[in-house]
């Protein structure tokens, strides 16, 4: 009767020892996940490496008439962010409309539209850069910012995926923040490098 | 002991074996991917669902396109590759939805969106015994242009399906490095 006691409190010892090392590295994780990570500041005009895209942050402004062919109603205001973009991956992709972020203040998401011939969100091209425009609306009432700070999202890649085995892009995050001077209108120069 | 130690073996043994499977055998997407069907210009492919042949190929520096009453220029970083080819349904109606131009580097470059108001733009219908033809626009590097390869399937993703991968040959390239015939514009019109 001893004899099973003693292996009974044996086998609650062990699985006791399993769950608190279980608890510790899970705690540890979430600890480290937790930490503030100091947030990167991207120059304007500098090329950003996002993983899927090469990007540079061009120039910002607020417009108060419809721009590349998106209306406008009378006293509706938007902000214009423009962006050289490259797509490096070896697919014709779309995958865009989450690297820049607006950070508050507008709409949440923008349309998105190609400078170039003014398309609704084409898929660009592998190795040919082009010049994009995010159009976030503003909410009645606002005026716009001094400056416009913008969240720059980068992706991994992962050469099989845990469901379908496929390659792809994921785990999204953001790699830093872009704050843009805004511009009176579409004449606003380009940031230099 | 010696039933502890045989145990152990047999563990690694069956670790080892799940491993030479896992690097050794083709994976899900490679299973399940589309079955190719290969020629090259002016060959007629038998697909599945469709037969294809590539007229020709052209390049052009500029597009011009009617798009919603306007007469639109549509201007490239790269170079655009416009593909005429002729269709037929096999036996019973379908469609023709997706074209990829493969360059020889392995860049892969879907029909453009750009122009997908144009006349003869994918996706198209079939119907058996009713010539069909599609004219495929590109917006390619001009590195990519030369030993490229157009695949051309039913359905966007189509695994298990048929899929016509058409060689289009060497192109010569000009002194500006753009490929041999570049023309200025070409007029993406109703009849192709």
């Amino acid at each position: 009767m001893f004899g099973s006691a003693r292996s009974k409190l044996k086998a609650w010892i062990v699985g006791g020892m399993g769950t608190v090392a279980a608890l510790a590295v899970g705690g540890a994780l979430g600890v480290f996940d937790a930490l503030e990570k100091p947030v990167v500041l991207l120059e304007p005009g500098q090329p950003v490496e996002t993983g899927p895209w090469e990007v540079r942050p061009l120039r910002a402004y607020a417009v108060e008439k419809g721009v590349y062919g998106l209306p406008l109603k009378a006293g509706e205001k938007a902000l214009v962010f423009e962006a050289e973009m490259t797509n490096r991956t070896a697919l014709s992709s779309k995958n865009y409309f989450t690297t820049f972020q607006s950070t508050g203040g507008t709409d949440d998401k923008p349309y998105v539209v190609l400078v170039r011939d003014s398309s609704m969100a084409p898929a660009l091209q592998p190795g040919l850069p082009e010049r994009m425009a995010y159009v976030w609306g503003l909410p009645a009432g606002a005026t716009p910012p001094d400056r416009f700070v913008l969240a720059v999202n980068g992706q991994i890649y992962k050469r099989r995926d845990n469901l379908y085995g496929v390659p792809g892009w994921y785990n999204e995050h953001v790699i830093g923040t872009v704050a843009m001077p805004v511009g009176a209108g579409p004449d606003t120069p380009d940031a230099k490098p | 002991m010696m039933r502890r130690i045989a145990n152990i073996a047999v563990l690694l043994v069956a670790a080892l074996l799940c491993y030479g499977m896992q690097t050794t055998k083709p994976h899900y997407a490679d299973l399940t991917a589309p079955i190719p069907v290969y020629g090259k210009i002016q060959d007629t492919l038998r697909t599945r669902t469709f037969d294809i042949a590539v007229d020709k190929v052209a390049f052009a520096r500029t597009l011009k396109l009617n798009r919603f009453g306007q007469q639109k220029l549509l201007t490239s970083g790269g170079v655009w590759a416009i593909v005429t080819a002729k269709l037929n349904a096999r036996d019973r109606s379908t469609m023709v939805a997706a074209a990829t131009w493969q360059g020889p580097d392995g860049l892969n470059y879907r029909a453009s969106e750009r122009v997908s108001l144009a006349a003869g733009a994918l996706p198209v219908a079939l119907d058996p015994g009713v010539a069909g033809k599609t004219r495929l626009v590109f917006e390619v590097l001009p590195s990519q242009v030369t030993g490229a390869t157009l695949s051309v399937s039913g359905k966007l993703a189509g695994p298990l399906d048929s899929e016509a991968r058409i060689a289009l040959g060497s192109v010569a390239v000009q002194a500006d490095g753009l490929p041999e015939g570049t023309i200025e514009t070409y007029e993406l019109g109703e009849t192709f």
